[in-house]
This record gives structure tokens, C-alpha cells and sequence, in this order.
């Protein structure tokens, strides 16, 4: 890479890993490991399957770089999806596993260490959270319990007791809404 | 299903909480709109920033370093696993000796065994290549087989969460002239009016058709259902939201209608609720 790594753009960081340069998967690593972590952390639950879950990640990353194509989406939504995607499989894969009984964030302990808070305080972040907080309850649960869960619609339903139409409802007008809250600030 | 059905079905799949055959007839959907296709681009990419909202962890520095040991070492073995197929010929030497032709005899000999071992590796290879695709045929195999055990343990769990609802009522419906042996039950939740239809004794429908459930309240027209067929057995066991208006005195019927359904009965019914 010639650039300061910093300054490349998420899709040139990518093409670079695509292409075999191992210093662009590390600079990936750098920019986005605090939130990959607490993604696949929040799923699973526990730090060593989260780090091994992490490991798998970034080498998927770098055998299928050459996959990304900017015109089908963000290179943050593309890694985020192979980090969810595997974490889910690992969660599946595990049997049944102590399962958050709410939602709602995890207490901030002693696992935020300073540049994680730094990204906790992030603009995108807070814009991020801002928006879900204006979502009604309901609609943000059913949206949390889809993302950090993998539930269907269905097994929604069935884990809070309510119709699946309702579920599909707030579902839909939760995304909606939380699609329009992010526009206004055009991340 | 329209192509409003299917835009609604974009949301729930940006989220991956589609019910497997729901998705996949969504995918279908997709090959052919480019408008869907868009549209769900986006709510994927709406969808990937509820990641902010886990809090962000710092993994150990040993994941930074065997990551990038793992890389390195794919690549060493990717470089080494090229083989070089120049073949270098001994050049004759000028002085040629007994001891010189020996030397010859014995680098041509070991160069030859160098060649069996790697014919012997390189067909080893071929075979487990072979193997693999066979296996990852198998795994694909298995995994739609999986894949389709869940949509049935999905369905499944509806029906019993029903069928135990202290709400729960239930309408037996018969085969008509048409289908003599045919049976149905209807049971539904009168509070929620989630409901699940069990089918018996259907006979296959046609390529091109499918059956119909239909809702005729009392003094109304038929309101459409769920679209289905049977399995080998002549059976079929899905679920179904009953409508309001349905619950009191209504009669529940299946005709066979073409695949995509139909907005109106057109065909021969099935099975029929009693009239009360």
C-alpha cells in the first residue's frame, strides 16, 4: 500500500486484500476488529469462541476479498455479514446455549478497554444508537432479536408470545424507520 | 404472490428472518427484479449498522498474529505447491569416465524416482480431489436435507403451539365427490387466529396447479388462504391466519387452482367444513 493506511478508503482496503496484500488485511483488522468483536461477542456470548469465531472471519476475508463488489453494497456491511453469518453458524452449531433473556446492551465492564470506548463514543455509533433508541420497544426488540439472535419471524413470534403478523409489522416498520432516522444524518 | 407480497418479504430477508421457503421463493423473485434486487441492497446495508449497537470488545493481540501467521502460511504452501515442470537435462561432461557415467546413471536413476513419487502425489491428489467433491456434494445434500427438516420442525412447532392453546377450536372438513377419501382439520386459536390446517388423503395436483384454501364467512364471498400442495403421502400440514370475520359461522374449502393461485374459486373443491 502506498497511502498512509488510514486514509484508504474500506473498498480500496479490500481490492488490496483481494490481490494478496497482507498489510491490507491487517490494516482491516485494525480499523474494524473493536467492532467485528463486540458483534460476534454479543452473539456468542464468550470470549474464546468470539476470538476463534474473529480468526475465521479475517481469513474468510482473505481468501474471498476478490468476491466484494462495491456496486452490491458497503465493504462494512460485506464484512459484517461474514462476521454475523459465521458467529450464527458457531451459535447454531454450539446446541442450545444460555440465551440473553432481554435485550439491551451489555453492562460496560471491565471488556471496554480505551479504544473501545472511543468507538462506543463515535459518531456513527451514537447516530446508530440514537436511531434505535426512537424505535418503539417492541419494534426494537423484534429487530435485535432478528440481528443478534438469527431468529425467523416466526420463532420471534413464538419467543414473545405474539402474532406473527404483529412481528412482521413492527419488523418491517422498525427498519423503515430506523433506514429514514439514518438518512437524515446520511451515513 | 404479487409483487407487493414480495416486497414485503424484503425487509424480514435484509435481516435474514425468513422462513427458509419463504426465502428461497424470494430469491427466485430476485433473478428477474432489479428493483427488488436494489431495494434489498440497501435494507442490507440499513440493516449491517445495527452492528454499532453491540458494544465493542478488544480481542487479545494473539488473534492479530495468528491471523496473519495462517495467511502467511497459505501462501508458502500455495508458492511450494507449484511445480516446476522444467526438466533440466544433464549435460554431457567431457571427460567421461566409469566414475562420471556412474554419478549419471545414479542422478538418472534418483531423478526418475523423483518423477514416480510425484506422479504417485499428483494422482494421489486428483483422487481426494475427487473425494472432496463428492463430500461436498454430499454436504450440499445434506444441508438441503436439513434445510428442508427445518421448515417441517418450523411448521411443526406452529401446529402444536395451536393445537394446545386453551383457545383452540377445531373444524373437520370431508372429501367431497371429487376426493371421496380426502380429510381435513382446521384448528385455530380464536383469540390470535393462528391457525393450522392438516390435509389427509389429497390426490397429487398437477404441474400447473395447486390447491387453495378459502375463508367463506357467512353471507360473504370466499376469501383467499394459503396456496399448497401435498407430499407424497397426500398430505400437507401448514399454517394459516384465520380472518375475524371468518371465526363465527364460517365455512372453510379447498379447490384446486392454478399454481400461482387465484383470487376467486375457479376449480372443483376438495374438502368442505360443514355449512352450519
Amino acid at each position: 500500500m502506498q497511502a498512509e493506511p488510514s486514509q484508504i478508503s474500506d473498498n480500496d482496503l479490500l481490492h488490496a486484500v483481494a490481490v494478496g496484500d497482507e498489510s491490507a488485511l491487517a490494516a482491516c483488522y485494525d480499523r474494524y476488529r473493536l467492532i467485528l468483536f463486540g458483534l460476534i461477542l454479543r452473539i456468542l456470548n464468550d470470549r474464546q469462541e468470539a476470538e476463534d469465531v474473529l480468526q475465521e472471519v479475517f481469513l474468510q476475508v482473505w481468501r474471498r476479498a476478490g468476491d466484494f463488489d462495491e456496486a452490491r453494497g458497503r465493504a462494512f456491511t460485506w464484512l459484517v455479514t461474514i462476521a454475523r453469518s459465521r458467529a450464527l453458524d458457531r451459535l447454531r452449531a454450539a446446541g442450545s446455549r444460555a440465551r440473553l433473556a432481554e435485550e439491551a446492551a451489555q453492562e460496560p465492564g471491565k471488556e471496554v478497554g480505551d479504544a473501545a470506548v472511543d468507538t462506543l463514543n463515535s459518531e456513527k455509533s451514537a447516530i446508530v444508537r440514537n436511531a434505535l433508541a426512537e424505535l418503539t420497544d417492541e419494534q426494537r426488540k423484534v429487530l435485535l432479536l432478528a440481528y443478534f439472535e438469527g431468529l425467523t419471524q416466526t420463532e420471534i413470534a413464538e419467543r414473545l408470545g405474539d402474532p406473527l403478523g404483529t412481528v412482521k409489522t413492527r419488523m418491517r416498520s422498525g427498519l423503515i424507520k430506523l433506514r429514514e432516522l439514518l438518512a437524515q444524518h446520511a451515513t | 404472490m404479487e409483487h407487493q407480497d414480495y416486497q414485503e418479504l424484503l425487509v424480514p430477508h435484509s435481516l435474514d428472518a425468513l422462513e427458509v421457503s419463504e426465502a428461497r421463493e424470494l430469491e427466485a423473485h430476485l433473478e428477474t427484479c432489479a428493483e427488488c434486487r436494489a431495494e434489498l441492497l440497501a435494507l442490507r446495508d440499513d440493516a449491517a449498522l445495527l452492528a454499532y449497537t453491540a458494544v465493542p470488545a478488544e480481542p487479545r493481540p494473539q488473534v492479530r498474529a495468528g491471523i496473519l501467521e495462517s495467511v502467511r502460511a497459505e501462501q508458502s504452501v500455495d508458492r511450494a505447491g507449484a511445480v516446476n515442470n522444467k526438466v533440466v537435462p544433464l549435460r554431457p561432461r567431457a571427460n567421461w569416465n566409469i566414475w562420471t557415467m556412474g554419478l549419471r546413471v545414479a542422478a538418472g536413476l534418483a531423478f526418475v524416482a523423483l518423477l514416480i513419487g510425484l506422479v504417485v502425489l499428483w494422482r494421489r491428489e486428483v483422487k481426494l480431489r475427487q473425494e472432496i467433491a463428492l463430500l461436498n456434494h454430499q454436504l450440499d445434500f445434506k444441508q438441503h436435507e436439513l434445510v428442508r427438516d427445518r421448515d417441517v420442525l418450523a411448521r411443526e412447532r406452529e401446529a402444536l403451539t395451536v393445537l394446545t392453546s386453551p383457545n383452540a377450536k377445531r373444524l373437520d372438513m370431508a372429501g367431497t365427490q371429487t376426493a371421496q377419501n380426502a380429510r381435513g382439520s382446521f384448528v385455530y386459536d380464536q383469540k390470535s387466529g393462528r391457525a393450522v390446517f392438516l390435509a389427509e388423503g389429497l390426490p397429487a395436483t398437477p404441474g400447473d396447479k395447486a390447491y387453495e384454501l378459502w375463508f367463506i364467512p357467512k353471507g360473504h364471498s370466499p376469501v383467499p388462504g394459503r396456496i399448497f400442495t401435498v407430499d407424497s403421502s397426500g398430505r400437507a400440514l401448514l399454517p394459516q391466519q384465520m380472518p375475524a370475520d371468518a371465526m363465527e359461522n364460517g365455512v372453510i374449502a379447498i379447490t384446486q387452482e392454478p399454481k400461482s393461485g387465484s383470487a376467486v374459486p375457479t376449480g372443483a373443491i376438495y374438502l368442505s367444513s360443514p355449512k352450519s
